[in-house]
């Protein structure tokens, strides 16, 4: 996954494991960078090349958070977006209207991504967070037939 | 240290007429102040503006006042308000009125062992004739420079127009009529 | 390019004219402003300037005064020089802002043309709005006259605006009494007083989208003292900047201001201590009692915020009596500038005869014959080697003598 491998490249720490300084290194005015450099560009980069500064929450992981975690399958995906419009922590990782898998640095275990998938069966699942991903595809249920009147 | 009282209505330009004279007289000079007791009054209110003329700085903040002069623009202010307040053994008075001296004084006991001191002039009559309005204080500055004889008229009036000067041609002209005909009628 | 506006060596302006002038000299860009009695001429004139090509800004009207400052807070944070002014009720409103500007260190020029608090309503001056924002974090400058409305704004963008400062700054003048007073100016032309407030230099504006920043973060138990206890010291810190402008301002002016202006100290027996035009009329009253032989003198700290401790104590000097009058209702403790000046005076070896007055509430007139009682009363102090009235009194009032708490000096 990208996501991941995204993950190791910026060192991610625990969201509210800051380093506590004195009152004479606080920031200006309590104003937060959110990038490092010059950013004038940033709306073209995608989020793994941009350079977050160590104030952006997008350097903090929460993944220790979760307890279950979505798992996709990308032979059943429409590219909806319905999952990556709904997600409340932008962890659905999408280029070109074309789903390309969850942030699982940022993801919670919501579930919600799963409850607005369309497709029969779903291409979101839950899984317990011990599970690893391709045993959970293997498990993947079949298309489930309309139940008639 | 020169103190003026004006007795105006709101509405009627004491407080333009304080700062106009303020104005006019800051350009010889001299330092000025220029105030008013007002806030919450409806247009027609009574109220009292103030000036200030000394040739040192003017620190003093006090509303409070022993005026030099009193000018009432508003004719009916004579009976109402208590325009002799505080008023000082030399205190001149100037007050518009459609009255002549001796019947305004006569009418207003408080003025009667000051009639040495009262003049008056008819201010609404010579702004309406000349500014076509009922706007009492230009003519009211035109018997004061007579009375207190500070200005020459004619320097005055020069000073005056450049404190109208972003004003349209008219409405300066018919000024410079209602302050001289004020300075010749003021008795 | 703003038009060039005429003006004369000397100019009658009162103190919302003078105010808005420097507003315009300084090239504000924008003023977020709810217009509110006795301040509203100035953001009236600023509009005014905008509308007549004098400024290049713009007057953006609000639905409040807590949404002006917000207004406010927005166009400073995304770089621009921003001011407005209020007053009382109006001030009140804002009060929660004020501490997020400081908070977010945004140098908003902020003219407070000091009124009464309601109720009952008053549309006049006294210092309660003054002293309901003393905490919010801000410079807070005293004009005592028209020109020093004018001067002290000027100075307020320089001191504000300093990389070393960046903070907030109020500029209160009285409300009606300096406000509305005419009086002779002496303004600088529009390219002095432009060039001595200088080119606006943002700082981690939220525009530069090279760099974007979030402004109004929260701060929990871990981070918030720290943030706070910076922004205090930058407070304390600004004397050295506000000593800087102000001695930058005589070079080019010849008018001279101190963080304590002090009036014939230099000898005083007896001393009063005062804000706002209070000041000039005691100086008056100080002149006159001199030539009767009495040593009187005048304290005033034209820098309320942040307040002048060392000094304080400094011009006081051998005074015997010292009076510290408030223009604020007290609301049950002594007058807040009794309280500040008693505890700088406590810091020396001295101990001058020091009591409280309270007077002027809801613009009530203070006369020249009341300031020399005044000073009076504190002669007879100093003679009889103790307080000779109630430590908290009240002048110019009606009705019974009204006082609290004896002095257990002897």
């Amino acid at each position: 996954m990208r996501g991941a491998a995204a993950t190791e490249k910026r060192g991610m720490r625990e969201l509210g494991a800051e380093k506590l300084v004195g009152w004479d290194e606080v920031t200006h005015g309590v104003v937060i960078n959110s990038f490092e450099g010059d950013a004038a560009n940033i709306a073209s980069l995608t989020s793994e090349e941009r350079i977050y500064s160590d104030f952006n929450s997008y350097t903090a992981t929460v993944a220790s958070w979760r307890v279950v975690k979505p798992v996709y399958n990308r032979d059943i995906c429409i590219d909806c977006q319905n999952c990556w419009v709904w997600c409340p922590d932008t962890s659905i990782i999408s280029r070109d209207k074309q789903m390309l898998g969850i942030d699982y640095d940022h993801c919670k275990g919501c579930g919600v991504c799963v409850e607005v998938c369309p497709t029969n069966p779903k291409s979101l699942l839950m899984f317990i967070e011990a599970e690893e991903n391709d045993s959970a595809l293997s498990q993947w249920p079949e298309k489930k037939k309309k139940e008639k009147e | 240290m020169v103190e003026i009282r004006w007795h105006s209505r709101a509405g009627q330009g004491a407080v333009t007429g304080a700062k106009g004279l303020g104005d006019v007289v800051s350009t010889t000079g001299k330092q000025v102040q220029a105030f008013a007791l007002y806030g919450s009054a409806k247009r027609g209110a009574a109220m009292r503006a103030y000036n200030r003329i000394d040739d040192e700085q003017i620190i003093n903040h006090e509303k409070f006042m022993y005026p030099d002069f009193v000018l009432v623009i508003d004719p009916a202010l004579a009976f109402t308000d208590n325009i002799t307040d505080n008023d000082k053994a030399s205190t001149k008075y100037i007050i518009t009125t459609h009255l002549s001296k001796e019947d305004l004084i006569a009418q207003i006991p408080s003025l009667q062992e000051r009639k040495e001191r009262v003049f008056v002039v008819d201010c609404m009559k010579i702004s309406l004739d000349t500014i076509g309005r009922a706007i009492p204080n230009t003519p009211m500055l035109g018997a004061f420079v007579k009375i207190s004889g500070m200005f020459e008229l004619d320097y005055f009036l020069d000073r005056m127009k450049k404190v109208l000067s972003k004003f349209p041609q008219k409405i300066i002209d018919s000024n410079m009529d209602a302050i001289t005909t004020a300075y010749n009628t003021v008795k | 390019m703003a038009e060039k506006y005429e003006i004369n060596q000397t100019e009658v302006w009162d103190g919302n004219y003078a105010a808005a002038h420097a507003l315009r000299q300084a090239q504000v860009d924008v003023v977020s402003a709810y217009p509110i009695t006795p301040s509203t001429p100035i953001v009236e004139n600023y509009g005014n300037f905008v509308s007549n090509g004098y400024i290049d800004g713009e007057f953006v009207m609000v639905e409040s005064e807590h949404a002006a400052m917000s207004g406010c807070v927005g166009a400073a944070a995304a770089g621009g020089r921003v001011a407005t002014a209020t007053s009382s009720q109006g001030f009140a409103l804002m009060v929660e802002v004020l501490y997020q500007a400081s908070g977010m260190r945004l140098p908003i020029v902020l003219n407070v043309v000091n009124r009464a608090l309601a109720s009952p309503l008053n549309v006049r001056g006294d210092h309660s709005d003054m002293y309901l924002g003393r905490d919010a974090g801000w410079i807070n400058l005293d004009a005592f006259n028209a020109q020093e409305a004018y001067d002290m704004n000027l100075c307020a963008f320089r001191i504000g605006e300093h990389l070393d400062v960046r903070l907030p700054v109020m500029v209160h003048q009285d409300g009606f009494i300096t406000s509305h007073t005419a009086q002779n100016i002496n303004p600088l032309q529009d390219e002095d007083a432009y060039k001595f407030v200088g080119v606006y230099q943002p700082v981690e504006e939220m525009l530069d989208f090279s760099k974007p920043v979030t402004y109004g973060a929260q701060t929990e138990e871990d981070w918030h003292y720290e943030h706070k206890a910076r922004q205090h010291s930058a407070l304390m810190r600004s004397t050295r900047v506000i000593d800087e402008v102000f001695a930058d301002f005589k070079a080019l002016t010849g008018r001279e201001y101190k963080r304590v202006e002090s009036y014939m100290m230099e000898d005083a027996e007896v001393a009063v201590v005062a804000l706002g035009t209070t000041v000039e009329t005691l100086r008056q009253a100080a002149k006159e009692l001199r030539k009767e032989g009495l040593k009187a003198g005048v304290i005033a700290p034209r820098c309320f915020r942040p307040f002048p401790f060392d000094q304080i104590a400094e011009v006081c000097g051998d005074a015997k009596a010292v009076c510290v009058m408030d223009r604020s209702a007290p609301g049950g403790a002594m007058g807040a500038m009794f309280n500040e000046i008693s505890a700088a005076i406590l810091a020396t070896g001295k101990r001058p005869l020091v009591t409280n007055y309270i007077y002027g509430l809801g613009g009530r007139d203070f006369s020249v014959d009341e300031a020399k009682r005044i000073f009076k009363e504190q002669k007879a102090h100093a003679d009889a080697g103790h307080i000779t009235t109630q430590i908290q009194q009240f002048s110019g009032l009606r009705g019974p003598r009204l006082g609290f708490f004896e002095s257990k000096r002897s």
